[in-house]
């Protein structure tokens, strides 16, 4: 049995050449019964090792299990590829393609920047109130020190309720819809003591014809801060930490005096900042503002020697059409996908 | 740091309990971790000697023993076994109680029977006494004991103790001492602190000074500020007094001998750890011949063994107390074996010295090596207590282990720290803490704890109208943490009571609103449903009368309309969304899907004044229900019904809604072609169905228009966010599938409830996969098949045991629907 260890060799580099050659899972398959089996050629001269004479046996049984490690790495090794290949799509798949989408929506862009809003003045310690759309005029006007023969209070400016389908005969006061958000300063005056910090988002309406800057409705937000010794310098600090949080902390603010019944001094807020200039201009009006009117506190029960407070307001599609460069208020009020898409 | 009350009895008074002061301590910052009773003059309890000893006859584990209490033998039944005759036990007789642990009520002891044996009394485990010795079985007594003497006075105890675990705050190194802790008791109580009277017993007269005994050499004085050094010569090591042991083992102190003790209770004392070492023991040194204590920096690689018997290996940065040949102890650390107290010592050198806390730390966490005393010197010690601390311990040695202190004291103290100076303005004091506190209360609160003022600053010019002149405080040297006025502000608010600060609401603030969390609702609401691909539209509150008029409601009407289009105010959200859809579907948006979330306003019978207000959500989807897509079947699906439905239930599911039914509504509406209402309970939530195909012609939409929408201001009050995890199933589930053959009216819902009305075992749930008609199943029929997942919570079900259960079930389904069951 001289010969036992040279066959060996070329047996087990026949076996490897086979399932090399073997370009699928079958053909390995017969490769490995064709050596490895039960009846394979591999197996047929492993029998062959209790034949061999004590001296041989030990070198001639390591030579077969080395080879036969290897025929077993390789088969498997082989297995591994074709089981590979076969899984690949029988084309090459295109990555350009479009995936399937699942879609999210998106909130309105009115809703966005009311977000942000809110969330600058509660970082600073407000909380947002509400108030109804459908108001008496008291709560509109006279309490915020709008005297009746004030141009505000006119029917050119203000949508009324018709009093019929509301309830028949004597109307106590005229119902209508708020045109400012600083209704709810009353109503909330009314019931709270102070310190009071709110903000008040919501819907107004005024009797403007729709174009490109007006809407029937729109909406506005409303600030109110009553507390002891409020001043305007804290007004000031108040509205330039909400406008850099909205506006980017480039943003410059500057107040002009101006008038509003319900607050004195009143002042005007103009902004500044790389959007304004990119606009044509270096100061844009943005809100409106002042110290609460003496005459407002006492409406409502505070007494102005003791509390000061501030309030202001601003219009959120204002905010919404410098932020986002829209041009047309309208745009707001369609809920065109093309539009809401792009916030 | 554990200390006793009674110990600290000895420096200061305190009139109210025990939990009293835990409390006050915890509010001045000195948290109580733990407060152990410790059992008082144990009422009831005696030194018994047991003389004999049988098995139980009906309990193997129990023996039943004679006991004299020495007036007369006992028969007691025990549990333990580590005992013998003639052992001396504590024995507490019937009619007596245990000490209670704390918060539970004691247990007394009652003459009954065990296991059918009379049992007169109880013999005691170190537990049982509130002893805390984790002993197994019963505590045995010396031999000495008497027996009859009531066991407080074996114990030597008077009275109970109470053991505090405080928790030490790393600023406060000088509250690591009894004395600390009853200095801050004494400030908070008013009552005056009785500091350890330390007189020097008479010295050798004759004999050598210290001088004459021992030199001191300072290497490294950068790391040692400070070392003395005193000698008693002729003690005699042994056994500490009672009252030095009791005292060490109450606060957790192994008892070694008495001079060792005696540093240990100077270091628990007075926080200062000194160190005794064998003076015989120590080099002399060449030229002057004198003992000599070397404090220098080990060598790179010096090997050195401590006193627990470890060989440590040293860096070139560790401090070594040496004499002139050998290392003697680590610094600050642990004392060397080579010079340690031992039986023999007859002449004792006591160390008081002061290590710089960054090097002493450093040595003990390179070494691993941490010790009561490094643990104090690495918080900072106070420098200026070395000697004083050196006398105190060579009092208690001569006390407890007699000899005669060599006159005077090695004090080398190159530079010896001046007491820091810290300014302090009234007014910051009040600007901070929020009170109006006088200078004179101020001094008050600083004096209590030590902190004398040394003047008044002359006023600045620019100082505020009104404000106090600031002080001056000299700072006492065991306060290492007071460094700078804010420190000073601390301290006047802890012995004001922190508690006492009055609480002023947020500065100006605050924005409470009801309609602050409701924003907050609503944002979440507009999340979910973005989240669910919708978008979100904001319609125009004034709409059309004809409009309006779709939802059969009478809408609310302007006085002065600025135009037909309009004229009312919204009674509902659903024409503005129709013209939103109207607007898309013009410009070839075709695939649409729309929410709103808004006010609507509703018409009020007289006497009402004003319309009523209400939050609506609703939604509108036409067009193509899923995103373009190349290939597949859902490509050209187009919304239905079952959209609508399938985002209405995901969104109440996010939002905290359930148990909603949906009920179809027999006829068309104005709006409707087909429509479920959809219910919470008795209250109507809403509606959604399919718009009339007249309608959706009239609006210019090709496709099926569906739309829900749904009162939100019920929604909100009717959600429930509370989520609490259910663990998860840790056993498989078995799954069996059901095809029902049932008659084309009969509703999904009614199929699941009866599944679920036959309460069969481990049903866990019921999902409807699949409904079918045509082929096999007759006209009139309808397939539906779901799937049924049985699990037991706690174990792995069988495959038969759920067949029978399964089976069990299809036969009740069969009657009680008359379905058929396709097998």
């Amino acid at each position: 049995m001289a010969g036992f260890l040279e066959q060996i060799e070329p047996l087990k580099e026949a076996a490897l050449a086979e399932m090399s050659a073997a370009t699928d899972l079958a053909a390995l398959e017969q490769a490995r019964v064709g050596y490895l089996g039960v009846h394979g050629k591999f197996t047929a001269l492993m029998k062959q090792l209790g034949a061999l004479s004590k001296d041989e046996k030990p070198a001639a049984g390591k030579a077969m299990n080395t080879a036969k490690t290897q025929l077993e790495a390789a088969l498997t090794e082989r297995r591994a590829e074709l089981e590979r290949q076969a899984a690949l799509p029988k084309v090459p798949t295109d990555f350009t393609l479009p995936g399937r989408r699942r879609s999210l929506g998106k909130l309105h862009p009115l809703t966005q920047v009311t977000e942000d809003i809110v969330r600058s003045f509660r970082k600073i310690g407000f909380a947002v109130a509400d108030g109804p759309e459908v108001e008496d005029d008291y709560h509109c006007f006279d309490a915020l020190n709008t005297p009746a023969d004030h141009p505000a209070r006119d029917t050119q400016d203000t949508f009324y309720l018709a009093a019929t389908g509301i309830a028949q005969g004597a109307s106590p006061a005229p119902i209508l819809l708020r045109t400012h958000t600083s209704s709810v300063q009353i109503r909330v005056m009314e019931r709270q003591r102070p310190p009071v910090r709110i903000i008040v988002p919501g819907r107004v309406y005024r009797r403007d014809n729709a174009d490109a800057t007006h809407n029937p409705t729109f909406q506005q937000v409303e600030g109110l801060y009553v507390d002891r010794k409020v001043t305007v310098s804290d007004l000031k600090g108040t509205v330039e930490f909400v406008f850099q949080e909205l506006m980017g902390s480039e943003t410059r603010i500057r107040f002009r005096p101006h008038y509003f019944s319900y607050t004195e001094p009143s002042f005007e807020i103009d902004f500044s900042s790389p959007l304004t200039r990119k606009m044509g201009k270096e100061w844009l009006e943005i809100a409106g503002c002042g110290m609460v009117h003496p005459q407002v506190f006492e409406n409502v029960g505070y007494d102005p020697e003791e509390w000061s407070g501030w309030a202001f307001g601003f219009g959120i599609e204002r905010i919404a059409m410098i932020r986002y460069s829209i041009n047309d208020i309208r745009l707001f009020y369609e809920n065109d996908v093309r539009f809401l898409r792009q916030f | 740091m554990k200390v006793t009350l009674n110990w600290l009895k000895q420096y200061v008074d305190y009139d109210g309990s025990a939990e009293e002061l835990a409390e006050r301590l915890t509010m001045l910052g000195i948290e109580v971790e733990g407060m152990q009773k410790l059992g008082g003059d144990f009422p009831g309890i005696v030194v018994a000697q047991v003389v004999s000893c049988n098995q139980h006859p009906n309990a193997d584990k129990l023996s039943v023993c004679r006991v004299s209490d020495g007036r007369s033998e006992r028969q007691i039944v025990c549990g333990a076994h580590n005992f013998k005759v003639g052992d001396k036990v504590p024995l507490i007789l019937p009619g007596h109680s245990l000490p209670a642990a704390a918060g539970q009520a004691p247990m007394t002891i009652k003459v009954g029977k065990i296991r059918g044996v009379e049992s007169h009394g109880m013999m005691c485990s170190p537990q049982e006494l509130g002893l805390g010795d984790l002993v197994e079985g019963l505590l045995i007594l010396r031999e000495d004991a008497q027996v009859g003497q009531p066991f407080s006075q074996y114990l030597g105890r008077a009275t109970g103790d109470v053991v505090y675990d405080l928790e030490i705050t790393p600023n406060r190194p000088d509250l690591n001492s009894v004395v600390g802790i009853a200095r801050e008791i004494s400030a908070v109580s008013g009552n005056a602190l009785r500091l350890p009277t330390v007189t020097l017993p008479p010295t050798n007269a004759g004999g050598p000074a210290v001088s004459a005994l021992v030199t001191v050499r300072l290497d490294d004085a950068e790391l040692c500020p400070r070392y003395t050094a005193r000698v008693v010569s002729g003690v005699k090591i042994g056994p500490s007094p009672d009252w030095l042991r009791a005292t060490l083992e109450k606060v957790g102190v192994r008892s070694i001998n008495n001079v060792v003790d005696v540093t240990n209770y100077v270091m628990l004392e007075i926080g200062q750890p000194p160190h005794a070492f064998d003076l015989h023991l120590l080099e002399k040194d060449a030229s002057s011949g004198l003992r000599t204590v070397v404090v220098r920096r080990a060598n790179a690689g010096e090997k050195f063994r401590t006193l627990d018997g470890q060989e440590r290996t040293l860096t070139g940065e560790m401090l070594l107390i040496a004499d002139p040949a050998k290392a003697i102890a680590l610094a600050g650390v642990m004392g060397g074996q080579n010079t340690e107290i031992n039986d023999t010592t007859s002449e004792v050198l006591i160390e008081s010295a002061c290590f710089k806390p960054q090097n002493i730390r450093a040595t003990s966490k390179k070494l691993e090596l941490r010790t009561e005393s490094s643990y104090r010197f690495e918080r900072g010690s106070d420098i200026g207590i070395c000697d004083w601390a050196s006398q105190r311990a060579a009092q208690l040695i001569i006390e407890t282990a007699g000899g005669m202190l060599a006159e005077g004291v090695v004090d080398a103290y190159p530079k010896v720290a001046e007491p820091r100076q810290i300014a302090l303005r009234p007014q910051k004091v009040n600007e901070l803490l929020g009170l109006e506190l006088g200078p004179a209360e101020i001094e008050g609160y600083l004096g209590q704890l030590g902190l004398k003022t040394v003047g008044r600053k002359p006023r600045p010019v620019d100082a505020p109208h009104g404000a106090a002149e600031p002080s001056s405080f000299r700072i006492p040297s065991f306060r290492v943490d007071l460094k700078r006025e804010v420190d000073l502000i601390e301290e006047v608010a802890r012995l004001y009571g922190v508690d006492k600060i009055p609480a002023t609401p947020p500065r100006g603030a605050v924005g409470s609103h009801p309609s602050d969390s409701v924003h907050d609702e609503l944002a979440e609401a507009r999340r979910i449903l973005a989240g669910l691909g919708l978008f979100e539209a904001q319609g125009q509150t004034l709409i059309s009368q004809a409009a309006a008029t779709l939802l059969n409601e009478a809408p609310v009407p302007l006085a002065n309309p600025l135009s037909n289009d309009m004229n009312v105010l919204r009674p509902s959200l659903l024409p503005g969304l129709l013209d939103a859809l109207r607007h898309n579907v013009s410009r070839k948006n075709c695939d649409v899907a729309l929410f709103e979330l808004g006010r609507v306003f509703l018409s009020q019978p007289a006497p009402a004044t004003a319309p009523v207000e209400e939050r609506r959500l609703a939604l509108a989807l036409t067009g193509q229900s899923h995103p373009l897509f190349w290939t597949g079947p859902e490509r050209d699906a187009r919304f239905d019904v079952f959209d609508l439905k399938g985002l209405l239930e995901e969104f109440f599911d996010q939002f905290g809604l359930r148990g909603l039914t949906y009920t179809r509504r027999p006829e068309s509406t104005a709006l409707f072609l087909e429509s479920a209402s959809i219910h919470l309970g008795e209250f109507q939530l809403g509606h959604f169905g399919q718009v009339l195909p007249q309608l959706t012609k009239q609006y210019d939409l090709r496709d099926a228009v569906l739309m829900a929408e749904l009162n939100f201001e019920l929604l909100l009050t009717r959600r429930n966010t509370a989520k609490t995890f259910r663990s998860l199933p840790a056993l498989p589930p078995i799954r069996r599938d059901l095809a029902l053959v049932v008659p084309e009216d009969m509703a999904h819902e009614k199929v699941v409830q009866t599944i679920k009305q036959t309460k069969t075992a481990n049903l866990e749930s019921v999902e409807l996969f699949d409904v079918f008609r045509g082929q096999n199943v007759s006209p009139g029929q309808k397939s539906m098949a779901y799937a049924l997942t049985y699990r037991a919570p706690e174990r792995t079900l069988t495959d038969a045991e759920v067949n029978t259960a399964h089976q069990k079930l299809i036969e009740q389904l069969k009657q009680r629907l008359q379905a058929t069951v396709r097998e």
